[in-house]
């Protein structure tokens, strides 16, 4: 029971999709997500990687879906889009502080130069 | 734009149903916002993203079973393990690949002919429904013939009453001189009624195919072109039609081209370099009594040959009655074109195809014992494994996998194998069989080797996986894997009893072809065909006269007996063993002509004087034909006593009403039998005419020579170029090579089935050589004791031996009783010997015997020097 309330911690891949849905607020979809990481980390991912550790989010409790209405350039599809449940908000929290306690003191020398 | 269609199908298809909409979505969005930068970057952006999802995209639900069948993970990880432990043992992997290429490869190279030739409808727009139509002649006077060319009168009475066929049309084989271009040239053509082209459904590439007015004299002037020739001879020009062919000194105007597909070298009539009318007069029309032409027609949609034969028959009994002169005894039959076509080889193929599949279990049988040692030598990783759960059947499972794996390389190199073959010996299949050039790896051969491996397989592997997988979990374990035992003897000996079996019916088959072929080349065919060279000369409209065609030959025979190393030279209509040649009904001086049912029947030949000297034909009686002589006529033995019985025939004589019911002709000599038709058949009765001043179109010079035939070639040829350089020569060769000609196919089948049984014995020998080193290893100890105990060399050697020779006499015996059962297989293929024949079975248990007995000296000789101390110092 107890290991229950302790969340799992993220995988560093799943820390790049959740910092990518909290950027994105409430336009976080597949492509976006992709761009996103893509722009910022330079990690090029496949969009099948992004929708499959959507999915495990998802199912851990950690993210909320809804699909949206379907357009034109998209031949007709439909997105869906994602946002962060209160328990994905605290898992990045504690991944963040994790980090940082971790980090710290050595900001200088892990600045990337 | 759009994103690149088959990528998004593939998308569609591969990824989970619950993503597919939102991933190309998106892929699909953002292609067109890159498309907007750069189309073709955005395409191939579109497709790398495409392939990184597919690559890792888990598998779709509804396609792959689930990750829980059982039984498919079960098999996948069998297979898995298989190649493993196959690629770890890569020599006896190799080893086995090896027999099973040469197995299937053997089944696939006949399988592959079978197919094109028995399998593959004729190249044909609804072959089954073309026929032939053959007269079938009075029995009494054409024993034994089922098949006659038809007669024209009859032909155009046949097509007016016929109602079972779309279209019907005769024609016959028609040899032109082609002129204008430097040497005469020998053109092919098909002489054809208008409607053959509508017979064959065939509509030509280019122009147009004959009128049905041009089917007459005069207007017949035209003619078709084969593909072949079209490239051959006017380099594919597509302004061919209205040009001009000099055929035989007239000129015939090209009206159309036929396409390559037209061209099947099957049937005679198409495989031809051109095609014109028929063309017949009236007065030829109006011919019912000499037959000569052939017929071809397609059925009706719906109509059987059932009913066309039955309607031939009542018009033919009609016909019987309206003119009883010509057509009393002569009936008609509907054969279908196919059956025309590869009828004859149907039983040698079929022969073939089970001596190959012979081969394959011999194959399998070798497999199976390789299998058998490799099992017993794992006996130790199979036990360990029911211990730790993996039931009798597990076992079965996996070691048929294994077998499964090895069967399916062994099938694909077969087949590469096959290719090769096929390759190698297409020019020797293109005369022995007919479509050879339609053979060909197709759908149904590669089908054919799937199903060839998988029965290989089950059968090589189930016994050594079921024996392996009884072996008794203590036992294997106690050995400790070290020895291993001489164990399933009774299995492995069972297995060349199998082997030895199966070679004596293969060896027996291949026997018994060669014993037939020997005897055919050994036939007295009433002629000694050695040192003879013959060539065909068929004379041109221009030599219209008798006196001209005359002078011809004189002149072409007086120019080639003055040739250096020329012994004699004659000429005659149509050469012996090769088939064909006249036969005509024979009529006694004063005697009415009888009804052709009654009225005995000859083979004809015209000779020129010499021909008995030149072919070395024996003269009984009588005198030959002398330069000076009129209207005289030498008769062979058969015939003397077909018409005269006992009485003395010199003297008599005798009229050919089928050329002049008027003119009669002298008997002066009696002459031995020759085999005019095929060396298998009793010789014909025959005459031989001879008159000085006659009508000769197409004769076939031989040439007697104290040097080797086809050394004066070129001088003969040259010898009648001299006389008339637009003449045609065709047909130069030894006499011995058209005798070697009419056994192509009895050679085909030697050869083919030799080669088999080769095959078969080099993998019964071994076999047994491979079971006796096993089971000598096996048994070093007891060897050792026993040599420990006093035995000597001979003794060991003597009791190895037995060993091995057991089973193959069981074999042997077991295989003569199978080869005298399938003899009557091989009965209607062979000639002057019986398929068996107890001396060739004698000859091939000999060879088996021998041949196991080799096989055993080398194990045997290795016990014999099995040295106790140390087969002792294992235990």
């Amino acid at each position: 029971m107890w290991a229950k309330s302790q969340p799992a911690a993220l995988g560093d891949f799943e820390q790049l999709v959740l910092l990518g849905v909290l950027r994105l607020g409430g336009d976080a979809y597949g492509a976006a997500i992709r761009q996103e990481i893509h722009a910022r980390s330079g990690r090029d991912i496949s969009i099948n990687a992004v929708y499959t550790t959507l999915e495990r989010l998802e199912t851990k409790g950690l993210l909320r879906s809804w699909v949206g209405e379907p357009t034109a350039q998209r031949g007709g599809r439909r997105r869906k889009f994602y946002a962060l449940r209160p328990a994905g908000e605290t898992a990045l929290r504690q991944a963040y502080r994790a980090f940082t306690a971790m980090a710290g003191g050595f900001e200088a020398r892990l600045e990337v130069k | 734009m759009s994103p690149p269609r088959v990528a998004v199908w593939l998308l569609t298809c591969r990824l989970p149903a619950e993503w597919r909409e939102f991933v190309v979505g998106d892929l699909e969005e953002e292609f067109h916002a890159r498309a907007a930068v750069s189309p073709s970057a955005a395409r191939r952006w579109f497709w790398h993203q495409t392939i990184r999802c597919l690559a890792r995209t888990p598998p779709r639900t509804e396609l792959r079973p689930t990750p829980g069948d059982p039984l498919v993970q079960t098999f996948l990880s069998d297979l898995r393990y298989s190649v493993r432990t196959l690629l770890r043992a890569p020599s006896f992997a190799l080893a086995v690949i090896a027999v099973l290429a040469l197995g299937i490869g053997a089944n696939a190279a006949i399988f592959s002919i079978v197919n094109a030739v028995l399998l593959r409808p004729l190249p044909f727009d609804e072959p089954d429904r073309l026929v032939r139509i053959f007269h079938v002649p009075p029995q009494s006077t054409f024993p034994g013939i089922t098949r006659f060319s038809v007669s024209p009168a009859n032909f155009y009475d046949w097509q007016r009453a016929a109602q079972s066929f779309d279209s019907m049309v005769l024609f016959r084989g028609r040899q032109f001189a082609l002129t204008g271009s430097g040497n005469a040239e020998r053109v092919v053509a098909g002489a054809v009624g208008a409607e053959f082209f509508h017979v064959a459904h065939a509509q030509p590439a280019l122009g147009r195919v004959f009128l049905p007015e041009e089917d007459s004299p005069g207007r017949g002037q035209v003619a078709v072109l084969s593909d072949k020739f079209w490239r051959s001879h006017f380099g594919a020009a597509t302004d061919v039609v209205g040009r001009t062919l000099m055929l035989d000194g007239q000129a015939f105007s090209i009206i159309g081209v036929m396409p390559a597909r037209f061209s099947a070298k099957a049937w005679a009539v198409t495989d031809r370099d051109i095609w014109v009318p028929l063309a017949y007069t009236d007065e030829r029309r109006a011919v019912r009594d000499n037959h000569n032409d052939a017929v071809a027609a397609r059925l009706k949609p719906g109509v059987s040959l059932a009913q066309a034969q039955a309607e031939m028959d009542a018009i033919s009994q009609r016909l019987e009655r309206e003119y009883p002169q010509a057509n009393t005894g002569w009936g008609a039959t509907v054969v279908p074109l196919q059956e025309l076509i590869v009828g004859d080889i149907r039983t040698t193929l079929v022969m073939l195809l089970a001596a190959v599949a012979l081969v394959l279990l011999i194959a399998c049988a070798n497999v199976g014992n390789l299998l058998f040692a490799r099992g017993l030598g794992r006996r130790k990783e199979l036990a360990i494994r029911s211990a730790l759960g993996a039931g009798r059947g597990r076992v079965f499972q996996q070691l048929l996998t294994e077998a499964l794996v090895l069967a399916t390389a062994g099938g694909a190199a077969g087949l590469l194998l096959a290719r090769a073959s096929l390759t190698a010996s297409a020019t020797l299949l293109a005369d022995q069989v007919p479509r050879a050039e339609e053979i060909s790896i197709d759908g149904r051969v590669l089908l054919f080797v799937a199903g060839a491996s998988i029965v290989a397989a089950i059968l090589a592997g189930a016994l050594p996986a079921l024996r392996a997988g009884r072996t008794g979990l203590n036992d294997a374990l106690k050995e400790g894997g070290r020895s291993e035992g001489a164990v399933g003897i009774r299995t492995r000996r069972l297995l060349i009893v199998c082997e030895v079996a199966l070679s004596v019916v293969l060896l027996m088959a291949a026997g018994v072809m060669l014993r037939s072929l020997s005897a055919l080349r050994n036939v007295d065919a009433g002629f000694d065909p050695h040192n003879v060279l013959t060539l065909q000369v068929q004379l041109p409209m221009r030599y219209r006269t008798a006196a001209l065609s005359t002078a011809f030959f004189d002149n072409a025979l007086t120019r080639i007996r003055a040739l250096p190393g020329v012994e004699a030279a004659a000429a005659i209509d149509s050469l012996p063993v090769q088939g064909g040649g006249s036969v005509q009904p024979i009529v006694h001086e004063g005697q009415p002509e009888l009804l052709p049912r009654d009225q005995p029947t000859v083979a004809v030949r015209k000779i020129t004087p010499g021909y008995l000297k030149t072919m070395r034909v024996q003269l009984l009686r009588g005198r030959d034909v002398a330069d000076s002589d009129t209207e005289v006529m030498l008769v062979s033995r058969g015939a003397a006593k077909l018409l005269w019985g006992d009485a003395d025939p010199i003297g008599r004589r005798v009229t050919l009403p089928l050329q002049s019911k008027t003119v009669l002709k002298r008997v002066i000599g009696i002459v031995g039998d020759v085999k005019q038709d095929d060396l298998s058949e009793p010789p014909m009765a025959t005459v031989y005419e001879y008159t000085h001043e006659r009508d000769w179109r197409g004769l076939a010079i031989a040439v007697r020579t104290s040097v080797p035939p086809s050394s004066i070639a070129q001088a003969a040829t040259a010898a009648l170029h001299a006389i008339d350089p637009e003449q045609p020569v065709q047909n130069v060769m030894a006499m011995d090579d058209v005798l070697d000609q009419t056994l192509t196919s009895q050679r085909f089948s030697a050869v083919v089935l030799g080669l088999f049984a080769t095959l078969a014995l080099t993998l019964a020998s071994v076999g047994i050589y491979s079971v006796l080193s096993y089971i000598v290893r096996g048994r070093s100890r007891e060897i050792g004791i026993r040599t420990a105990l006093g035995a000597r060399t001979g003794d060991v050697l003597r009791m190895v031996i037995a060993e091995g020779m057991t089973p193959t006499l069981i074999g042997i015996a077991g295989g003569a009783v199978a080869a005298l059962a399938s003899a009557r297989l091989l009965e209607k293929l062979v000639f002057g010997v019986s398929a068996a024949d107890p001396l060739t079975l004698v000859a091939v248990a000999g060879t088996l015997a021998f041949v196991a007995l080799v096989a055993s000296v080398v194990p045997a000789y290795r016990a014999a020097r099995v040295d106790p101390l140390n087969a002792l110092r294992d235990e």
